[in-house]
């Protein structure tokens, strides 16, 4: 039996975690591939015009996959471990790629407010019949790989931070952060015009012991687990003499337009210089290169 | 400290009960300027350009009663759940402060609790005066949403035509300049009295067409264009479960969401926020009342309202039933709302004669 997963939206949130949860219980996984021009037509095509662009592309990923696989795995994302709740979108991903698909969707609810996420993982194994042996010894290594994978993360991004280039922080969801082809390469651009750029999702937080103490951000209390993440993490590096810093978002993301008043608000008082920058199916790499260079001779 | 000149969010005629809380507590308001294209493009033009529509709105209806004199703004938090709504407070605060407004901004949430803690903070008033004004404040509502559902019932029924409209907007005036209590009894009844006296076509066969969507554009009349009004001269019976008892209700007894739950679960097994299920709820309750049309309205890029569209659109397929959906924002434009609706009170009327023809 094949899974099929969409290499999109909520894939970026833990990117390796499902294929290797599955792959480990003994499925054959099939992801999409990376994001590609026919993939984001297809999308665009089916979904509402209003939705947000990062959206459309999932719908896009979710077709590409139909027929070829048994199951599409869809999880309903609903709140993390520090029971902050994810984007509201997610919350009917499944109810929505049912209308789209006739390959049937496989699902399950993560809402830590009510249940660990161990829990959720043992009824979702249940679901494919597998007994709590196995998925124990799934769940584990899929941790494991998780984990792996920020320990790599991190070491690269301390040899960014110590640097000598200049350095830009880029601010976004994941999913426009690693998707190549969304954000129209914006980090090959960037280390082309010379810059050293840093994800925001890359960097550690901090713990407790340290001894710099972080500027505090006069933000509201977000709901939102990105809301509370960025703002944890732009704290942390406005220690680390950033040159400039550039949001990305995509085209009608209702919580972008939120963060975004608060994002510019924390840099421009800290007179780094900052750029705002919408991605959507329309978005020209010409416009982008244009202004990327420009926001590097103003630095 | 100043003292405080209140002004606070518009929403569609329910103005008139909200400004009463603050008359009521002795102290001293502007109402937020009604709602036109002029107070929108005033909005928008310092709001977030990505920020949903009713921020904008109540944005451009606060910088009117600011330049009369107000100080103080009253916002509520969390009327919508998961959504945007949330930060609305804090969103406005930061631009009316780097538009160079000196403000006090006053951010609270949807419980009792803290409204009362508050209205205490700002007035001093009693328990018992709170209490007072609370009263008069739902005596108010019920009316108004009352009235509001008689117009619905009588304008596409009325013989004299615009009657109702002209009794609708006088009485809303009269309880706008009402200020005491003890004469409440007497205009309520003087209002219905009113009401009753439209002479109708009792038996007209109407096609009927329910509003369901985002509770603040189905509403506010400023907003939509009045698509209520407009539908009922065209002779459509228009429904709408939405209005702030609805919301209420729904905050104080949590079933309420358990029954929405129940009911869509072969459409959607979660909340998205908002009132989206609401919306799913309703058209599925109004599809066997055995109803002619659904309009959809929604502020532009509304979270929940788009998330669930294409559900709503798979329904529509299904069921038949004539379906539109109106996005609105400050670049709508009335003559394009007003070619749809014409074109869809003609589905909608074809659609009643196929089916009284089939039975």
């Amino acid at each position: 039996m094949t899974i099929g997963i969409p290499r999109a939206l909520i894939y970026w949130k833990q990117p390796q975690f499902w294929e290797t949860f599955f792959e480990n219980l003994g499925f054959k996984v099939i992801l999409s591939p990376p994001t590609n021009k026919e993939i984001v037509e297809m999308g665009v095509k089916v979904a509402d015009p209003e939705t947000c662009f990062s959206n459309k592309v999932y719908w896009g990923h979710l077709l590409w996959l139909e027929g070829k696989v048994d199951y599409i795995f869809v999880p309903r994302l609903k709140a993390n471990q520090e029971k902050l709740e994810y984007c509201p979108k997610f919350f009917g991903l499944p109810d929505l790629g049912k209308i789209l698909t006739k390959t049937p969707i496989l699902t399950e609810i993560f809402d830590e407010r009510k249940e660990k996420l161990e829990k959720t993982l043992k009824r979702l194994g249940g679901k494919l019949n597998k007994n709590k042996e196995e998925i124990k010894k799934a769940r584990g290594l899929a941790f494991l790989k998780e984990k792996e994978l920020k320990e790599k993360e991190k070491q690269e991004v301390s040899l960014k931070i110590q640097s000598k280039k200049q350095k830009i922080v880029l601010i976004s969801h994941p999913y426009n952060l690693y998707d190549d082809y969304i954000n129209l390469r914006v980090k090959e651009k960037l280390e082309k015009l010379g810059a050293e750029v840093i994800f925001i999702e890359e960097i550690p937080l901090q713990n407790q012991k340290s001894k710099i103490k972080n500027q505090k951000l006069d933000w509201p209390k977000f709901h939102w687990e990105f809301g509370k993440e960025i703002k944890e993490k732009i704290e942390q590096v406005l220690n680390y003499n950033i040159t400039g810093a550039i949001e990305i978002s995509s085209f009608q993301c209702g919580c972008d337009a939120v963060l975004k008043e608060f994002v510019e608000k924390a840099f421009k008082q800290n007179k780094i210089p900052f750029l705002y920058l919408m991605i959507d199916e329309q978005t020209g790499e010409a416009g982008i290169q244009t202004r990327l260079e420009a926001f590097m001779d103003t630095i | 400290m100043k003292k405080p000149i209140i002004t606070f969010a518009r929403w569609g005629n329910y103005t008139i009960a909200f400004k009463t809380i603050f008359e009521q507590l002795g102290l001293e308001v502007i109402p937020p300027e009604k709602t036109t294209s002029q107070t929108i493009a005033e909005g928008a033009k310092i709001a977030p350009e990505m920020y949903c529509f009713p921020l904008k709105v109540t944005l451009g209806n606060y910088l009117p009663a600011l330049k009369k004199g107000a100080n103080t703004i009253f916002m509520v938090q969390n009327v919508g759940g998961s959504c945007r709504q949330r930060y609305y407070g804090a969103i406005q605060e930061k631009v009316l402060k780097e538009a160079g407004h000196d403000i006090n901004f006053l951010d609270f949430r949807a419980t009792p609790k803290d409204i009362y803690s508050m209205i205490k903070k700002i007035s001093g008033a009693s328990l018992l005066q709170v209490l007072k004004a609370g009263r008069f404040f739902f005596k108010k509502l019920h009316l108004i949403e009352k009235i509001e559902k008689l117009a619905q019932f009588c304008r596409p029924r009325e013989i004299e035509k615009g009657i109702t409209d002209k009794i609708l907007q006088e009485s809303l005036l009269k309880l706008d300049e009402l200020k005491k209590e003890k004469d409440f009894q007497e205009l309520k009844k003087e209002i219905l009295k009113r009401f009753s006296g439209i002479k109708i076509e009792k038996n007209k066969d109407l096609p009927k067409v329910g509003l369901i969507g985002e509770i603040y554009t189905v509403c506010d009349p400023t907003i939509n264009f009045e698509v209520e009004r407009k539908l009922g001269l065209e002779g459509i019976g228009v429904y709408r479960e939405m209005d702030i008892t609805y919301h209420i209700k729904k905050l104080i007894f949590p079933w309420k969401d358990w029954i929405i739950q129940r009911k869509i679960n072969p459409y959607l097994k979660s909340t998205v926020g908002g009132h989206g299920r609401d919306a799913i709820y309703e058209m599925l309750h109004y599809i066997k009342e055995d109803f002619d049309g659904i309009i959809h309205l929604l502020p532009f890029g509304c979270m929940p309202e788009v998330t669930i569209r294409p559900i709503l659109e798979k329904i529509h397929l299904e069921s038949g039933i004539p379906f539109l959906s109106i996005s609105l924002d400050e670049q709508t434009a009335e003559a394009g709302i007003d070619t749809r609706l014409e074109a869809f009170t003609d589905v909608v009327r074809n659609y009643h004669q196929y089916k009284s023809s089939k039975l």
